[in-house]
């Protein structure tokens, strides 16, 4: 049997880490989430970074996060593209540090996808599996270090493709989301799955997988570039491509 | 038009053309079924009168509706018989010069008010309007299969289609209880122009290890929200429309996005064709191959 985890600690309290933070709190596992002040994470013996899809960002905050939680402690990221193995690479402890990424929005959605690097230790795998797998209707699947990692990986390409072709004027943003709901019977349209998903989130985890591929397919669209420019992020500004019908 | 009965040829007796059937015939359109194979005519005519009994079964459909859908509707081999079309909606093989040939014929027959749509999923519908002396009177209009089940209708305009023609379908589709989404005469339309690559990224993904079947599933309906992962819906599909679908896309759009992945291949050639043969990704033993 793995070791269960005690307390959990969440660094970035966006669109994931609060509804990770809200979910676990739910499911009865005592949780911590900090956006600035990383010394409430003391005690944890597993901390999940949500920060921003920025490599150096994501580095700092889980160098800092493994020095306030100690050497016992199993860090996690939720990155959506950048490579667990580059990041653990960066950490004084790459075998306890783990991909551990959920899915949008967090309360529904049924897989989590646990990532090990290249140094992770098979026992950091299990204990996030084991976690995961014990939280209410949740299902770990172990995927490997992949730009994109399962979902992500297919999600990508797809959105951005839909993106381009609204651009083109394939049809209004209503009307694609409206053929693909009901042509496909997907719960949510593409457009209004970028909105929710936040359109500089994607934005940077679709530039980080194309930086590590040069598979043109996860190239940014020029338009989700000018919609980030002009803070048209979705929902979270309000504004997005479904949000307000106009850009 | 919206509401008034109206006579509707539907050209194709085959799957979509039964389903179209069934959705002229139920919103009260006089409606003629063609077909060139007496067969298939039949064959299509039952299937007609197996939906309706079926959703009076399923308490979906008054009898007396079911009765007044089935009297409305008739078969023809004839292409003469169907003068009084004010529609004619075509869904036969989807083959450019059949479609071509046969809205060219149908300009000596019907009326000069009578409009043309045309359900095909890949094709230009401006290549089958350039078969009509009237394009202007020709529209895409792509039914999702089962018709008398899925709401959307995608229409698209031909480079010559008319804006009268394109709002008298519009309002005639909507008054047959179908949401419509306008879109451009594009390889796939929508629905098709983003299914057909999602698939093969997914059956790429399997073919490299990303994960397997299941997990691929699991992830895609468990956390994406479809109503089936990629490789149970390509079971239900067949490989073989899979593949036809996406060679024809790929041979307009040259993006290797739609070709077919290797896997496809092999899987038609080693007759894995989904449910219809009993395996696919899945295997399943309630198939006619298996069955007793
Ligand atoms: N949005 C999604 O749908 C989704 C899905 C799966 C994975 N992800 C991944 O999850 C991660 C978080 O994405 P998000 O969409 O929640 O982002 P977000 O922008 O909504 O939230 C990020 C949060 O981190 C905080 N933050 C920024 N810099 C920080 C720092 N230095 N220290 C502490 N906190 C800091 C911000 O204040 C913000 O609250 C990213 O790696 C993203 O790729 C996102
Ligand atoms: N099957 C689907 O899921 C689907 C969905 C949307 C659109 N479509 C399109 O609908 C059309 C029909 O597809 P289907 O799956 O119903 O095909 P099908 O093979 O089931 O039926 C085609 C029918 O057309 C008849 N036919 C062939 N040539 C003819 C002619 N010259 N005149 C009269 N009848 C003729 C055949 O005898 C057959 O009964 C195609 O253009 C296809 O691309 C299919």
């Amino acid at each position: 049997m793995s070791e269960k985890f005690e307390r959990v600690g969440i660094v970035g309290a966006g669109t994931m880490g609060g509804a990770i933070a809200r979910f676990l709190s739910a499911a009865g596992v005592p949780v911590t989430a900090v956006e600035t002040d990383l010394t409430a994470l003391a005690g944890a013996d597993l901390v999940v970074e949500a920060v921003p899809e920025k490599f150096d960002v994501k580095v700092a905050v889980l160098a800092e996060a493994a020095a306030v939680a100690g050497p016992g402690a199993v860090l996690a990221t939720t990155t959506a593209a950048l490579s667990v193995t580059e990041l653990g690479a960066a950490l004084p402890g790459p075998e306890r540090f783990a991909g551990f990424v959920w899915h949008n929005p967090v309360d529904t959605t049924r897989t989590v996808e646990v990532v090990p690097g290249l140094c992770t230790a098979p026992e950091t795998v299990a204990r996030l599996a084991a976690f995961a797998d014990s939280l209410p209707g949740k299902e770990a699947l172990v995927v490997g270090d992949r730009p994109g990692f399962l979902l992500h990986g297919l999600l990508m390409p797809y959105l951005n493709d839909v993106v381009q072709a609204y651009d083109d004027g394939l049809a209004g943003a209503e009307d694609l989301d409206v053929a693909i709901e009901l042509g496909l019977g997907y719960r949510t349209g593409p457009l209004a799955m970028l909105d929710r998903i936040g359109l500089d989130a994607h934005l940077d985890a679709t530039e980080a997988a194309y930086a590590a591929t040069g598979d043109r397919r996860y190239a940014p669209p020029p338009l989700l570039r000018r919609m980030v420019a002009a803070g048209r992020l979705g929902d979270k500004s309000g504004h997005g491509f479904r949000t307000q019908e106009d850009h | 038009m919206n509401n008034e009965p109206r006579t509707v040829a539907v050209l194709g007796a085959g799957t979509m053309g039964s389903g179209i059937a069934v959705v002229m015939a139920r919103a009260g359109h006089r409606t003629i079924m063609y077909d060139i194979d007496e067969a298939n005519l039949r064959r299509g005519l039952d299937s007609v009168h197996g939906f309706l009994d079926h959703s009076v079964k399923l308490g979906k459909l008054s009898q007396d509706a079911a009765d007044t859908a089935k009297r409305s509707l008739s078969g023809a081999t004839d292409l003469r018989e169907l003068a009084p079309s004010d529609i004619v909606v075509e869904a036969v093989f989807e083959d450019l010069a059949l479609k071509k040939e046969l809205f060219g014929r149908l300009d000596d027959i019907v009326s000069a008010h009578t409009l043309f749509h045309t359900n095909t999923s890949t094709l230009s519908v401006t290549g089958i309007a350039s078969g009509s002396r009237h394009p202007e009177r020709v529209v895409g209009t792509h039914y999702c299969n089962p018709a008398p089940l899925m709401k959307l209708v995608e229409v698209a305009d031909g480079r010559h289609t008319g804006s009268p023609a394109h709002e008298a379908t519009v309002a005639f589709l909507r008054g047959l209880g179908k949401t419509t989404v306008v879109t451009k005469d594009r390889p796939g339309f929508i629905v098709n122009r983003f299914l057909i690559p999602w698939e093969n990224s997914c059956i790429d993904a399997l073919e490299n290890g990303v994960a397997t079947r299941d997990e691929i599933d699991a992830a895609v309906k468990g956390s994406l929200g479809h109503p089936m992962g990629p490789f149970r819906l390509l079971d239900i599909v067949g490989m073989d429309i899979h593949q036809q679908v996406a060679t024809r896309l790929y041979e307009q759009l040259r993006d290797p996005r739609f070709f077919p992945p290797p896997m496809v291949e092999r899987m038609v050639a080693a007759g894995d064709l989904g449910r219809k043969t009993g395996r696919g990704f899945y295997e399943y033993d309630d198939t006619r191959l298996f069955g007793s």
